[in-house]
Formats: C-alpha cells, structure tokens, sequence
C-alpha cells in the first residue's frame, strides 16, 4: 500500500506525547514531596517512594524532555536547512517505538524491574528498544542535514549534530557498558556518573540550546549576537563537557586524581556557558523593546536562559572540594537538577512547544494571555521551588558536620523547608494545565481566527 | 586559507566526535587502566556473597533504597564521626571494598543515614520491626515517644514478606564487613555480623 504521511506527522506525534508525559511526570513529582512530608500517604508497594522517584525522574528526562525536544528540531531542522524531513514515516516509526519503550518501561519501574544506574533504571528490553529509536532519530537528522538546500550549518544544526553523536556513545556507557560482568564497584559508580551527568550536560543542554539558538532570534526577529561565540559555546561544550562526571564522587572511594581533573573540568564549564548566556543576552537586548517579551515564547526563553545561567554557575562552584563538603549528597543537589532540567531545559522546550503548535495546527495559538498566565504562575512558583531546595542544603549540610544532631533530627530541620517545597510544587503542577489546555486547543479545539495562517514563515 | 567547518555535515561531525572521545576515554577507559584499586582487591579478602544476600542484593535494587542512603564513607571528619559506632569512627570506603559487587549503589543523595558501615551495628530484629515500622527507631532513643521519633520519612516495608525482610536484612548485614573496625571496650574487635 502506498501511502504519504502529512509533513510534520512526526514532530506532532512526539510533541502531544510529550505533553502527556509532562503531566504524568509532575503528578509524580507531587506525589514524592508530599510523602517527604507525610511519608504514611500510600503505603503501597506500587507507590512507594524511591519508586515513585525513578518514575518520576524517568518520564521527566525521556518522557517529557527528550521526546518534545526531538519533536521540536524535527520540525525546526527542515525550516533551518530549507527542505523536507529526511523521512517522515521513519520520524512517526521513531515516536511510535519511542512511546512503546517508555511506556514500558516505566510500567516496569513501578513493578520492581529496574537496573542500579540512576537516571538509566529503565530495565531490557526497553533500553535497548530506546537506543534503536534514537538511532531512528539520527539517521533523520544526518539525512536532514545532507540533503540541505543552504550550504551552511546553522548554530542549533551543530548542536542537534553533536547531541546526535555524543548521546549515542552516552547512552550506551550507561545502559549497556554498565551491566557488563567485569564493570563493577567503584568503576561502573564511574561509568553511571559519566552517564548520568552526560545525560544532562550532552544531551539535554545542546538539544535544549539548539532549540534556544533557532526560538530566540526568531521569534525577537534579530539576528544573533555574535556568531563567535557561537562558535566558542559550541566547540569548548564539545570538548570540556565530557569531562565532569567524576565530580560526583568528590571525597569518595574513586581515584584522586580523576575528582581533581572533573573539578577542573567542570569549572571550565564557566566558558562556553558566558559564551551561550553572552549571545541569548545579547540578542535579546539588541531586539526592539516594545514586543521582544510579548507573548509566552520570549518570556520562557527569557526565563530559561536565567535559570541557566544559575545552575550553570552553581555547577562549578558546587564542584569545588569545600564546596562540596556541604552541598553534596543534601536537597542543594535535587535544587540543582531541577533547576537545569525544569527552570533551564524545560522552559526551552515549553518555548518550543509553543512556538511549533500553532504551525503546526496552521493557525495562531489559542491563547497569548493564558501563555502568559501559565509562565507567570510557573515563574513564580518555581523560585521558591528552587530557594527553598539550596536553603534547606545548606542547613542539612551543615547539620551533618556536628556529630551530636542525629540524623533524624537533621530531617527535622528540613520539614518546613519540605511544606513549601510542596506547595511551591502545586503552583507548577497548576500551571502545567494552562499549558495543556493552550496547547491541545491550538492543536485540536475549535476557536475563531482559524484561517489566519502564519506557518509559511521561514 | 579560510577553514570552513560550518560547510560541511563530515567535518563538524567528525570534530564534535573527536573533541568528545578525548574526554570519555580518559574518564572511563583510562582509570581502570592506571588504577588497578578499582576493580582489584589486591590482598584484601573480600566476603562472597550467599544465595539468600544476592536475593537481598536485588531488593534492594528493587525497592531503591539507594535514592535516600548513600553507600560511601567520605573522606571527611564528618562521615567519619556521624557513621561510626559508639566512638571509633568508620573507616573511609575504599575502592577495593567494592570489587565484588556487581550492582553497585554508592548514591548520591541522604534522605536517610549511610550504610556502608551499618552491617553488625543493629540487630536483625531491630531491622526487621524498623523495615516494617520505620518511625519505630527501638534503642535508638531512651523513650518510644522521643521527640525526633517521627521524624523519619522512611516509607514502610509492610508490603514485603517476611522472606524478602530477611534477605534484605541479611544483605545490610554484609555492610562494611569487610574491614573490621568496631572494637569493645577493651580494644576486643568484634565480628558479629551474622548476629
């Protein structure tokens, strides 16, 4: 049977998936705060709580993140390069397999198949069943690129290239290297971290900044800052990142000398982050003033490089040894991850998302002010979100220095800090639903203005 | 002679590879290779784990005990003090303690204490009624009704039978025996882990 899918098939399939997972991902989030508080709330095996904490940082990362960033650039690289999607059949097959392994995969995670790699629990067959799609994915993106109708690569080209690349290797050192028989102790600890603060820093930081690098002057309608420090962002990423993972083991059982080259590593991170921040900045104040934060996308975009600029200084601070004697191990580093995967990279995909819906559905989004509602409540729910997690770090990591607190009375201290950890939680969780709602509208609801086409701009 | 990287798919490619394989082979190959600790105990004995402590391995993996207790004694007063026993203080983890443990779980996060060094210090008993009631801490405080007595967000292992407790607890019990550290009062080292 032949049969043509509509353009754009695929970057529709895995962005409403994603929107889903998002939803999924934040009950979860919910439901792990309050039991850090009232931890007798369902004192059931399928949810219980470090379950529940796999499950909800597994649909974060490759739920929601991962799968509306590759939703997005797979409509955003045929506009960049002027052509069609290498395949759009193999970019639908790719969400399709995607969504079986995750779903299964998850389902496996609250039934106790798991493997001990954090942010790698999903178990086999499913991790496998994950690298094959990305693979799909690749092969759309190089294919992409090599049939360009523009002779150069655009900045954010790079970066889904280099993500395309480096996650392959990441992914299987985490997944697969890992399980090995002769990997074990200290030395798959090492290979975990490699993977787990990879999965950050090499797949999500580029795909979310190559988003970035296309939404931004885009949507300002200015050219970007300096192209230099693309350049600079692009190629020290690619060398310095890789680098870091061993500074998760800081005072630990791994070798000394492999801690001493992640801290410096990581605090060579300082450079390629200026440079990004520098140019998203930068462009941002060379746009003209009146409309370069109307609407949801530039205020998320905004935001977003805020919050990178944050958790991207703290990084490095936080990896030096007496730095890390106090906020290692404590609720500063849940703080951290969040900050960068929910204040930094998701409000990167969110812009994504809002920008792609409406061309998608060949119209205008169904409501600027309900985006602008769902940024204000998440903005400002977030803050205190991120605050209280840094606050609550440092009072359990200087609790810890004296002997004489034990340690639930170093819990003790942290419940109030918990309480609006929470609350603060809600408030996001709350503003996820203005965002569902915008969107599933603009994709699918009926409202007046239809017709009014912007999608042919490129 | 102007180089143009950004013309070609090969060459940002191939750039992006080789800058990237630097450092991943130097972090992940390279260490194991000039640093025999990490995956050889050298002289060291090492216990073998029985059939019942793999079962309680796979718990343990299982329930996610890794996401709140860590799984190292730092190199710091601090861990040394809070995770000793009476008053000797835990020794810090070295590498070789974990050559045999194909699942590791070092973790990165206390929610809850460390347990490197827990093996022997609480009896299985105790394990057994604080796994099944976490907010019951027994010996651990004077009064039942201690002022901190609630403060534990463990969650309940109710859920578990009975044979899955004790395959855990015999696990936790292998904890840091490895090194024999904790001492009576007269200097007497004491190995009661299969207590």
């Amino acid at each position: 049977m032949k049969y043509s899918l509509q353009q754009d098939t695929a970057a529709k399939t895995l962005i409403v998936a994603s929107m889903v997972y998002f939803g999924l991902a934040l009950t979860l989030g919910l439901l792990v705060a309050i039991k850090f508080v009232v931890p007798t709330i369902g004192e059931i095996e399928y949810l219980s709580l470090p379950r529940m904490r796999m499950l909800h940082t597994n649909a974060n990362l490759f739920g929601w993140l991962l799968q509306a960033n590759m939703g997005v650039l797979l409509w955003i690289l045929p506009r960049i390069l002027h052509t069609k999607l290498f395949s759009e059949k193999l970019g639908v097959l790719t969400g399709i397999i995607y969504n079986i392994a995750v779903a299964a995969g998850l389902t496996g995670i609250v039934l106790g198949q798991v493997k001990n790699i954090e942010y790698g629990e999903i178990a086999a067959p499913f991790d496998y069943l994950m690298a094959l799609s990305w693979v799909f994915f690749g092969i759309n993106v190089i294919g992409t690129i090599a049939q360009r109708k523009v002779k150069y690569l655009y900045v954010s080209v790079w970066y889904t290239l280099g993500s395309v690349i480096w996650t392959t290797f990441v992914f299987i050192t985490g997944h697969f290297l890992t399980q090995m028989p002769m990997v074990t102790g200290v030395n798959q600890a090492n290979l975990n971290w490699f993977y787990v603060h990879n999965a950050v820093g090499l797949i999500f930081t580029p795909l979310g900044v190559a988003t970035a690098y296309y939404l931004i002057p885009k949507q300002l309608n200015t050219p970007i800052y300096s192209h230099k420090l693309s350049m600079i962002g692009f190629w020290v990423i690619s060398f310095v990142y890789v680098w870091t993972g061993a500074h998760h083991m800081l005072h630990g059982p791994i070798t000394h000398w492999l801690q001493t080259v992640s801290i410096i590593f990581s605090f060579s991170l300082i450079i390629p982050v200026i440079a990004v921040i520098t140019n998203f900045f930068g462009t941002f104040a060379a746009a003209p003033q009146g409309r370069r934060l109307q609407g949801p996308v530039p205020k998320l975009l905004l935001m977003g490089t805020v919050y990178y600029v944050f958790t991207c200084l703290q990084g490095p601070f936080q990896a030096i040894r007496s730095v890390n004697e106090i906020v290692s191990k404590t609720d500063w580093v849940v703080g951290h991850a969040h900050m960068a995967l929910f204040g930094a990279f998701s409000y990167y995909a969110m812009a994504g998302v809002y920008y792609v819906a409406p061309k998608l559905a060949g119209r205008r989004l169904f409501s600027d002010k309900l985006g602008d509602l769902h940024f204000w409540i998440m903005t400002i729910a977030s803050i205190p979100f991120f605050v209280v997690l840094f606050i609550s770090g440092v009072i359990q990591g200087y609790a810890w220095l004296n002997p004489e607190n034990t340690f639930v009375q170093t819990l003790m201290a942290l419940k109030s800090a918990h309480w609006i950890r929470f609350l603060a939680g809600v408030g996001i969780y709350a503003a996820y639903f203005i965002f569902l709602h915008n969107v599933f509208m603009t994709l699918f609801g009926k409202y007046p203005g239809e017709g009014e086409d912007r999608s042919e701009e490129d | 002679m102007k180089w143009n990287v950004e013309r070609s798919l090969m060459w940002t490619a191939t750039g992006a590879f080789l800058l990237f394989s630097i450092g991943a082979i130097t972090t992940t190959v390279v260490p194991p290779l000039v640093d025999e600790t990490i995956w050889s105990a050298g002289d060291h004995v090492l216990h073998t784990y029985t059939e019942q402590e793999l079962r309680g391995i796979e718990i343990y993996k299982r329930e996610g005990c890794v996401y709140c207790h860590t799984q190292q004694i730092r190199n710091l007063a601090s861990d040394q003090r809070r995770y000793g026993w009476r008053l000797v203080q835990a020794p810090v983890s070295k590498s070789w303690e974990y050559v045999n443990q194909q699942q590791s779980f070092l973790g990165t996060k206390r929610s809850g204490p460390d347990l490197s060094r827990v093996g022997g210090k609480y009896s299985s008993e105790w394990h057994w009624s604080h796994f099944r009631d976490p907010r019951n801490m027994g010996e651990k405080f004077e009064s039942p009704n201690g002022a901190f007595q609630s403060a534990s967000i463990m969650p309940s292992f109710k859920y578990l039978s009975d044979q899955d407790i004790k395959d855990l607890t015999a696990y936790i019990q292998t904890l840091g025996r490895d090194i024999n550290w904790r001492k009576d009062r007269n200097g007497k080292l004491l190995n009661d882990y299969e207590k």
